[in-house]
């Protein structure tokens, strides 16, 4: 993948993931009305591939405020990633060295890893997810599970206790995938079916769209380094 | 720098779970107050509700903003945690075929959840003060 394909594909994954996030906010108050219909107008303008550079500078202000009006993330862990590609996409489009450009993409795609790799560290060290009852606290008493009936899950304690061992495992033992191109697509496709999991059982819809606008960058870190 | 270095430890360990609870009733009746759970998840989703969440799903990551803030109204309190949260109870509150009339007042409690041995616990950290009905619609 060449590194003008990479990045044109994360910013039309991106512009459409900022889409689906700012039209959730389109019945809030008027204040957080105006801030997310200017991301919508230009999350298309970067669809259209029109003034990209000043485009990615506007997205940036924009999350700046938005960060600005919630004292902090709204979304944690997804609004997180999408200012780090944010700020990834427009530092590139303003500085004019190719190497840096290509540096902050890398950067981009080594932390698409860590995201995976700290997640599960913190998980392997917690002895509690390594017993599954974190997992069944998540489902017993947590503010994540979607409905009242998926709480009956956190009785199944041996199917907890190898999921949680399947979700630690697969995010610390991720950055091994890196050795071959064929071993990373199989591993982003199991972490796009976990993600995609988690906005089923836990409505965490808006990680799934964001971080499919980050793989372009490791695919592309990939095929530089290996 | 958060945003350019994030940090990444999600689910690291599960503390106690908040829920927003609210009454609306006269100025300061609070004794025997019916408090009652703000959005209550449904008992069960349709395979087609779970996949129209995918794309739009507003209600519940507000509500996951409103636990942030409730979380936040314990470790660092601050007027904007309050605000958020009065603002966004008043509007769905009032936004019903039967609002309640101007003259009441809204209030609403934090309990927090947690497992204590095999037992669930509720302990309520925070009440706040009330909130006028007729005097928040006019700001929504």
């Amino acid at each position: 993948m060449t590194f003008d394909t990479a990045l044109r594909a994360s910013e039309i994954l991106m512009a459409l993931a900022f889409i689906q996030q700012s039209a959730e906010h389109l019945t809030a108050a008027p204040r957080e009305r105006i801030i997310f219909a200017l991301r919508i107008i230009l999350s298309a303008l970067l669809l259209a591939h029109l003034q990209t550079a000043w485009v990615l500078l506007g997205l940036l202000v924009l999350g700046l405020w938005a960060l600005h009006l919630f004292q902090g993330p709204y979304n944690g862990g997804s609004d997180r990633m999408s200012l780090l590609i944010l700020a990834c996409l427009c530092a590139i489009a303003w500085v004019p060295d190719p190497i840096w450009q290509h540096t902050i993409y890398a950067y981009l795609g080594f932390q698409v890893g860590m995201s995976y790799f700290i997640s599960g560290w913190v998980k392997l060290k917690n002895p509690e997810w390594r017993s599954g009852l974190a997992l069944a606290d998540v489902f017993h008493f947590s503010a994540y599970p979607v409905s009242e009936d998926l709480r009956r899950w956190a009785n199944a304690h041996r199917i907890l206790t190898l999921l949680s061992w399947g979700v630690i495992l697969f995010e610390v033992l991720f950055p091994l995938a890196f050795l071959s191109q064929t071993l990373l697509m199989i591993a982003l496709i199991l972490a796009a079916g976990f993600h995609l999991s988690n906005a089923c059982l836990f409505g965490l819809n808006r990680f799934f769209w964001i971080w499919l606008a980050a793989y372009p960058a490791i695919l592309w870190l990939q095929d530089r380094l290996i | 720098m958060p945003a350019l270095i994030p940090s990444w430890r999600f689910f690291s360990t599960i503390t106690p779970s908040v829920r927003i609870e609210y009454v609306i009733t006269q100025l300061d009746a609070l004794t025997n107050a019916d408090w009652q759970e703000f959005r209550p998840r449904a008992t069960q989703l349709t395979s087609s509700a779970v996949i129209k969440r995918l794309l739009w799903n507003p209600h519940w990551n507000e509500t996951l903003f409103l636990v942030t803030c409730a979380e936040r109204l314990i470790s660092a309190p601050s007027q904007h945690s309050i605000d958020e949260i009065n603002t966004r109870l008043l509007r769905q509150l009032t936004a019903t075929p039967r609002p309640p009339a101007p003259s009441q007042y809204l209030y609403f409690r934090l309990a927090f959840w947690e497992r204590q041995g095999i037992e669930l616990t509720k302990t309520i950290e925070y009440v706040s003060e009330g909130t006028p009905i007729g005097g928040a619609v006019n700001d929504l």
